[in-house]
């Protein structure tokens, strides 16, 4: 990326991360996990090369859905135009290789699946371009 | 279901295309030669064998008014076939490529054909009267990857190519000669051969499977993604759709009238689109089940295996029934369908019957005739 621009447009990035992530823990801790993770997925910036804002926004993410206990109802709450990126994190989650967080991602996987179908790991698998 | 005929003739069929009376097939049985077979009282003969290629023949078409059958191979060579008291005696075609030809299609007059290869270009033939031999124009620029599949606009100099890069192109093919400069249809400037007319970006992955539509004001490819695009206007500005579906993804795509598309894939089931009135494409059912309840996941038991060591791994996995509940996929096909042809008069409007062929050896004749009620008006 060429220098200038594209450091500030990541540190802006960054920025407005961090505004989501302190909105999201007040979510948390009314216990309105649907709305965080909701919250934590828009605005995901996928166009960014940048490894940084993935990461921070993965962190933010990640919060949120280990705090998620009713897949169901989630799912339900959930527009349909998020399973694919909701499938994205969800795979960056299975990459970690952390117990518990697997754990979790495999649980909301298994339900993604029966709603989404294949057809949404499959487009996980083949865009390469905008990775999570 | 819409299934009038089934035969399992190989192990496996790369390519296929019907004679002009729809009486005989011919195909490839993913070796380096072409079998032809007729039906006759329900039992089907083979009548010729075209052996002339060294390697896997991928793509043939049978033109429907001059009885000619062209055939592509991974030799990077291509046959034209005229059947010659009673026999099929084969003309070369010298391609020019240094990379193996993928498919290809004659063009709604038949005085040309298209063949994409793998060597990212586009082969445009013509017969030279002359000197009585095929000649080949190579389309060498804008693709950066293998070309797919091709497919002729009805107007026979419009070519859209879709290529393992992700994006379809829509091509000028005009040859001083072969085609005459239609005044009223397309702007002179576009009449350069090989011009590029537009470009669409909408896939991340790999494209298959493009096709016009009957007017040729629509165009509509897939995406290995489990997507498939519609593109309306095709031109300076076009609308394009992109339309994500649940399942595996698809391979070859067909019109069955204005507004509605027939996709065949990995599912071993044709799926069926269609827009509705303000010109919205979606997914509208399978071809050949009725319509699924979206709670019941119909996956095979290969799939179902596979899913519960997958969530076997979590501590608290509930016993997942649907997942277990192996409804076979293909009613009529068990493998990935890569081809469909349609079976009706050139130039008609709508397909009624149309045939699929695919990786299991099965060529499959679909009549629409009796579900004209239930896919609506759209058809």
């Amino acid at each position: 990326m060429a220098g200038g621009g594209g450091f500030v447009e990541a540190e802006a990035i960054i920025a407005r991360i961090e505004t989501k992530s302190t909105k999201i823990e007040s979510l948390l801790k009314q216990y309105k996990p649907v709305e965080a993770l909701k919250t934590a997925l828009e605005g995901s910036p996928p166009k960014t090369l940048d490894e940084r804002c993935k990461s921070a926004n993965w962190i933010v993410v990640h919060r949120a859905l280990m705090a998620i206990k009713d897949i169901e109802g989630m799912l339900n709450a959930l527009d349909v135009e998020y399973y694919d990126i909701l499938m994205k994190y969800l795979y960056r989650g299975l990459s970690t290789g952390d117990r518990p967080t697997c754990d979790q991602c495999l649980k909301i996987h298994e339900k993604l699946t029966e709603r989404a179908g294949l057809g949404c790991i499959l487009r996980c698998l083949t865009d390469t371009l905008n990775t999570v | 279901m819409a299934v009038v005929d089934v035969h399992r003739f190989a192990e496996s069929i790369t390519c296929h295309a019907w004679s002009p009376d729809h009486s005989m097939v011919a195909f490839c049985p993913n070796n380096n030669e072409v079998h032809i077979y007729k039906s006759s009282q329900d039992q089907w003969e083979r009548l010729h064998v075209l052996e002339k290629h060294d390697q896997i023949v991928s793509g043939i078409d049978w033109s429907s008014k001059s009885n000619k059958i062209v055939t592509v191979s991974h030799d990077r060579n291509s046959y034209v076939w005229s059947l010659e008291g009673g026999e099929w005696v084969p003309t070369l075609v010298i391609l020019r490529l240094n990379r193996a030809a993928l498919c290809v299609q004659w063009s709604p007059k038949e005085n040309k054909f298209a063949v994409g290869s793998g060597a990212k270009t586009v082969c445009i033939c013509y017969y030279e009267q002359e000197n009585n031999w095929w000649v080949s124009k190579l389309i060498r620029k804008r693709h950066e990857s293998s070309v797919t599949n091709v497919a002729w606009h009805p107007n026979n100099i419009l070519l859209a190519t879709t290529s393992t890069d992700g994006k379809c192109r829509v091509f000028s093919t005009f040859i001083k000669g072969v085609d005459t400069k239609d005044s009223k249809a397309g702007s002179p400037a576009e009449s350069k051969f090989g011009e590029q007319i537009i470009q669409l970006d909408l896939s991340y992955s790999w494209a298959f499977g493009v096709k016009w539509s009957p007017s040729g004001n629509t165009l509509a490819y897939v995406g290995h993604s489990s997507m498939i695009y519609f593109v309306d206007d095709v031109g300076p500005s076009p609308l394009a759709q992109s339309v994500a579906f649940r399942d595996l993804p698809l391979r070859d795509v067909l019109f069955i009238s204005e507004k509605m598309v027939i996709g065949v894939g990995y599912d071993s089931n044709p799926m069926v689109f269609a827009a509705d009135d303000t010109g919205i494409w979606s997914f509208i059912r399978y071809i050949g089940e009725k319509k699924e309840v979206s709670s019941g996941s119909s996956y095979s038991s290969q799939f179902s295996e596979a899913f519960t060591k997958f969530y076997g791994q979590s501590k608290a996995t509930t016993a997942n029934e649907a997942s277990e509940s192996s409804k076979s996929r293909g009613g009529v096909h068990d493998n990935c369908i890569n081809s469909i042809v349609p079976l009706s008069k050139a130039g008609s409007p709508k397909v009624m019957r149309f045939s699929t062929s695919g990786l299991d050896g099965k060529i499959a004749i679909w009549d629409l005739e009796s579900m004209q009620e239930e896919l609506g008006h759209q058809f």
